[in-house]
């Protein structure tokens, strides 16, 4: 019976672990002021979408994906990290329920080939396992180590969405939408499809400062900011966006309940971005609950996420009390 | 995603589910299906546990299901109050519908291997096959082989699936359990229906290695059981049931009825009276040795004391059907109520002649008088079923026949003769059935009303202890009781305890909140509680849960139904139920000639000539019927009283 490539790397010296990092959920996100240009309006403006008609398209496809990693081994002070990502487009049909219309996973280790001994490194090749390779610079201390390992399991995430969305867009019907958790302006062809929506919940990347700022950020519940284009950064495609607020903020903080939605860099999107953004207020409910981000997150994305973490290995996830010393029996 | 089944290979409907705190254990197992499911509260379902290497599958699990969930995945009810921010109409307009589950709970049936018992694997679920009902329900042991002893109970329905159910006969009718006892409130003709749809089951399935067998039927209430020889209406549904469970869909062939007489001793005592109808029911009339042996039914045990109780059987054993001197130089032979009522007058007058004592061979006259009263009382309160003069008229002992149903109608009876009829037939059945000589090997007495006859508390009564008798000594006789009643939990524990079998048909909410049916899961209450009329819920030794099944409506006409189609006819005057009853046994009698012979006769002395031809059946009725009506005897001429002068004639004077 063919063991796993954990049990091979172990066979062949590495010091057994389990240990799952606090902050292997969630991902990482620009933390910086990017600026954006005014495409409805010059400067930022809010408008009321709570009595806008929504757009209330048959069918939408709404995709996700999730990432899971634990540390199983040690060879010296060299962190192996293995790694899972998966990601799903749920299809909800007119009867408003949601099913799996497409989905793919993919387990890698992550570590540096080269601070391992040689029949660890030839235990890894043999098992066949994808290897992710952490550069030079990151392995030099266990702790920096893992997060680099972080950061390549999120990019190989990234990496297995926009391939599943851009796979996805092929089949999309005439009148289909796609919902995107996250940018779209990673991918060319996601950015430009004038069907496809990003809803993006973390703020980390800023594109206004000063009372423009302040105006997106205490966006009274209901309403949107006008649709603007941020500024590109990097490899990051044409782009129209806009901050829509989901629930009342006040008595909680200015990012409670406020989403950035992505879409295509069209005038049609300026035109319809209010119905689009009713209809996202619609999908307000039901909530995401018991998810702790649950003023933003949507329940159809939240539900692709309970899909995928269903679907995750079970050995993938450390069980509770793994890490108490083994006992003699 | 649901994967497609391979081609020929059956889908799974769910998989079993098992976590800490809704484990999988020998008894019960969990599983979830698609929420568009055909299965429901009693459905059976079929686990495949994996198996090891090219072995096939491993260990099999049959289970019906007793329970069902269905919940989604919201944390908390206020969470929906804040998505759709209190209206409740908004909650509908969610474009997104949550994630729901169907989960169901089921008792294991079977499992197999059955050794060494294990939990039930978390393996696929499948809809039970009819095979595979046959093995959850242990019916392979006795359908097939050698000698089968299936009695087919009703097809067990569900997920499209019409699957015959069989109950054992030798579980059914003994010798290794007995007894069957049907609850369900009135009304929806389903305890009756259930018994008669039955009764043709046995009689077309019972084993013939187990003999004959023939059913006693007490007809307590209106018309029920008086057209079990006449079709009723059936409709195709029916009859697809019929053929499934290999019965014939036909009215039994052989019916006896029997009925006492009313007040009036010659018109029957039973709506089966069309004149259509009325010839098949034979008489029930009893006299004094007929009923002194059950006088302990008619007579309350409150006043009746040790030293009554004594008198009696002195008149049992030494004076019944006997010559006997009374001590005062009279002899008598007692054999009707007016034999015994002429032994009394003769005890009484002799001692107060003799004034000898208040005793009489250690009798004190007091407790004679006492007896007197009781048993002459009788006759008349259950007047036309006891008879003061003349012969009795009695069910066929020592000559039933197989598959032969005798009803016996004492609806409008007293309840102290309905006792007397119930005790008596059953004591003379059980006595034959002991001497093997009855006729058949096996009897079902039907006992409506159970509540009545055998309730759980009240004082202790001669038919109770008989229920209890049969309850638990019957079925090493081949004595069978099929018991219905409206509330099982106000029936004697033990009566109820001993059935084998178990119907329940719609049951009242109050009654299954009793402690007798803690052991049901509420979704199996709430389905009894709303069970449809045809369907049952089956307990039975081979079977280790309640199962459900659906029968056909009974192939006879139902009670009220006949009564519409058959209407009773009114009482005769007395002439012409004479005529009737004579012309039925001799059909040349003409009814002018019954008339002349019964004209200015005393109607005791025609009824009991009556009587014996009845009795007799002789080739020329009238004939006999005149020689025991005996001769006319011409009223003797009162001679013709003299005047008596007044004393003092009376003068034209006043003064």
């Amino acid at each position: 019976m063919p063991r796993s490539w954990v049990d091979a790397i172990l066979a062949a010296g590495a010091v057994p672990a389990s240990y799952v990092p606090d902050a292997s959920a969630g991902r990482t996100d620009l933390e910086e002021f990017t600026g954006a240009d005014g495409v409805e309006d010059v400067a930022l403006r809010t408008y009321a979408v709570a009595d806008t008609r929504p757009l209330a398209p048959g069918t939408v496809a709404f995709l996700d994906g999730i990432e899971q990693w634990r540390v199983v081994g040690y060879g010296g002070v060299t962190p192996i990290v293995r790694g899972y990502v998966a990601a799903a487009v749920r299809r909800r049909g007119p009867d408003r329920r949601l099913r799996t219309a497409a989905e793919a996973s993919r387990e890698v280790a992550i570590t540096r080939l080269e601070s391992l001994a040689e029949p660890l490194r030839r235990a890894l090749a043999a098992s066949g396992v994808d290897l992710l390779e952490l550069a030079e610079e990151d392995v030099g201390q266990p702790g920096r180590a893992i997060q680099a390992a972080r950061r390549e399991l999120e990019r190989a995430r990234l990496a297995q969405e926009r391939e599943l969305g851009e796979r996805c867009l092929a089949a999309l019907g005439p009148d289909e939408w796609l919902v995107v958790d996250g940018v779209l302006s990673d991918s060319a062809a996601l950015s430009a499809h004038p069907r496809a929506l990003g809803v993006i919940k973390s703020h980390g990347a800023q594109y206004f400062e000063g009372p423009e700022l302040e105006r997106a950020l205490t966006l009274p519940a209901g309403h949107r900011t006008s649709v603007f284009q941020p500024k590109r950064r990097g490899a990051r495609r044409a782009i129209y966006s806009w901050y829509l607020r989901l629930w009342p903020w006040e008595g909680n903080d200015l990012l409670y309940g406020l989403v950035r939605v992505e879409a295509h860099a069209d005038a049609v999107t300026v035109a319809r971005a209010s119905a689009l953004s009713a209809w996202l207020l619609r999908e307000r409910s039901p909530l995401s609950t018991p998810d702790a981000r649950w003023d933003r997150l949507l329940y159809a994305i939240h539900d692709v996420e309970t899909y995928l973490r269903s679907r995750t290995p079970r050995d993938v996830i450390a069980p509770p009390g793994s890490r108490l010393p083994r006992t003699g029996s | 995603m649901i994967r497609p089944a391979e081609p020929g290979s059956p889908a799974p409907l769910g998989r079993v589910v098992a976590t800490e705190l809704k484990p999988a254990t020998p008894h019960q197992f969990h599983f979830w299906t698609a929420n568009e499911t055909t299965i429901g509260i009693g459905a059976i379902v079929k686990v495949e546990g994996p198996g090891v290497g090219d072995q096939g599958p491993g260990r099999v699990v049959y289970g019906v299901v007793t329970d069902g969930f269905a919940y989604s995945d919201l944390a908390t009810p206020l969470h929906d109050v804040v998505a759709a921010e209190g209206d409740p109409a908004r909650a509908a307009e969610s474009p997104s519908v949550r994630q729901e589950i169907r989960l169901w709970t089921a008792a294991v049936l079977r499992q197999q291997p059955e050794e060494p018992l294990q939990p039930v694997p978390l393996g696929a679920v499948y809809v039970a096959s009819d095979a595979d009902v046959a093995q959850a329900l242990r019916m392979d042991a006795y359908v097939t082989g050698a000698q089968p002893s299936g009695i087919p109970v009703g097809l067990y329905t569900a997920a499209g699936l019409e699957a015959p159910v069989y109950l054992d006969a030798d579980f059914l009718l003994g010798p290794e359990a007995a007894h069957l006892n049907i609850s369900g409130v009135s009304g929806l003709a389903t305890k009756t229906s259930a018994v008669e749809f039955l009764l043709a089951s046995i009689f077309e399935h019972f084993p013939a290695h187990k003999g004959r067998v023939a059913a006693l039927c007490f007809n307590v209430k209106g018309p029920d059981l008086c057209f079990l020889d006449r079709p009723g209406a059936l409709d195709d549904a029916d009859r697809r049931r019929y053929e499934r469970l290999g019965i014939t869909p036909q009215p039994f062939e052989r019916v006896r009825y029997y009925a006492p007489f009313k007040a009036d001793g010659v018109n029957l005592n039973t709506l089966r009276t069309h004149p259509d109808l009325v010839g098949d029911v034979e008489p029930l009339v009893w006299g004094l040795s007929e009923v002194l042996d059950f006088a302990e039914v008619l007579l309350n045990r409150d006043d009746i004391d040790a030293k009554a109780d004594a008198f009696i059987d002195f008149l049992s054993d030494r004076v019944l059907n006997k010559e006997f001197d009374d001590g005062f130089g009279g002899s008598h032979r007692v054999q009707t109520f007016a034999d015994l009522n002429g032994l009394f007058r003769a005890i009484f007058d002799g001692l107060e002649l003799s004034g000898r004592s208040d005793m009489w061979r250690t009798h004190h006259i007091a407790t004679i008088r006492k007896v007197r009263n009781r048993l002459s009382n009788i006759s008349t309160r259950c007047k036309g079923l006891v008879t003061d003069d003349g012969p009795s008229s009695d069910l066929p002992w020592g000559r039933f026949e197989d598959r032969t149903v005798y009803v016996v109608d004492v609806a409008n009876v007293d309840p102290l003769g309905q006792d007397l009829v119930f005790a008596r037939a059953v004591s003379k059945l059980r006595e034959h059935l002991e001497r093997r000589d009855l006729g058949v090997e096996a009897v079902v007495v039907f006992v409506d009303e159970l509540n009545k006859y055998a309730p759980g508390d009240g004082p202790e009564t001669y038919v109770r202890k008989m229920l209890l008798d049969i309850s638990e000594r019957g079925r090493y006789l081949g004595l069978v009781l099929f018991a219905a009643e409206q509330f099982r939990s106000q029936v004697h524990r033990r009566v109820v305890g001993n059935a084998g079998t178990t119907l329940f048909g719609r049951m009242d909410a109050d009654e299954l909140a009793t402690p007798g049916y803690h052991v049901l899961s509420p979704a199996v209450k709430i389905k009894l509680a709303t069970l449809p009329i045809g369907e049952l819920m089956v307990r039975h030794p081979h079977f280790t849960q309640p199962i459900f099944v659906r029968f056909p409506r009974p192939a006879v006409l139902r009670g009220r139904d006949g009564v519409e189609r058959f209407p009773p006819a009114a009482d005769l005057p007395f002439e012409e139920a004479v005529v009737r009853q004579l012309a039925r046994l001799d059909r040349r009698i003409r009814p002018n000639q019954v008339k002349d012979l019964i004209a200015e006769r005393r109607p005791d002395d025609v009824r009991r000539a009556l009587a014996a031809v009845r009795r007799t059946r002789p080739d020329d009725a009238l004939a006999y019927f005149r020689r025991m009506l005996g001769a006319r005897v011409a009223p003797a001429t009162a001679p013709a009283r003299e005047a008596v002068p007044p004393l003092n004639p009376i003068s034209e004077e006043p003064y």
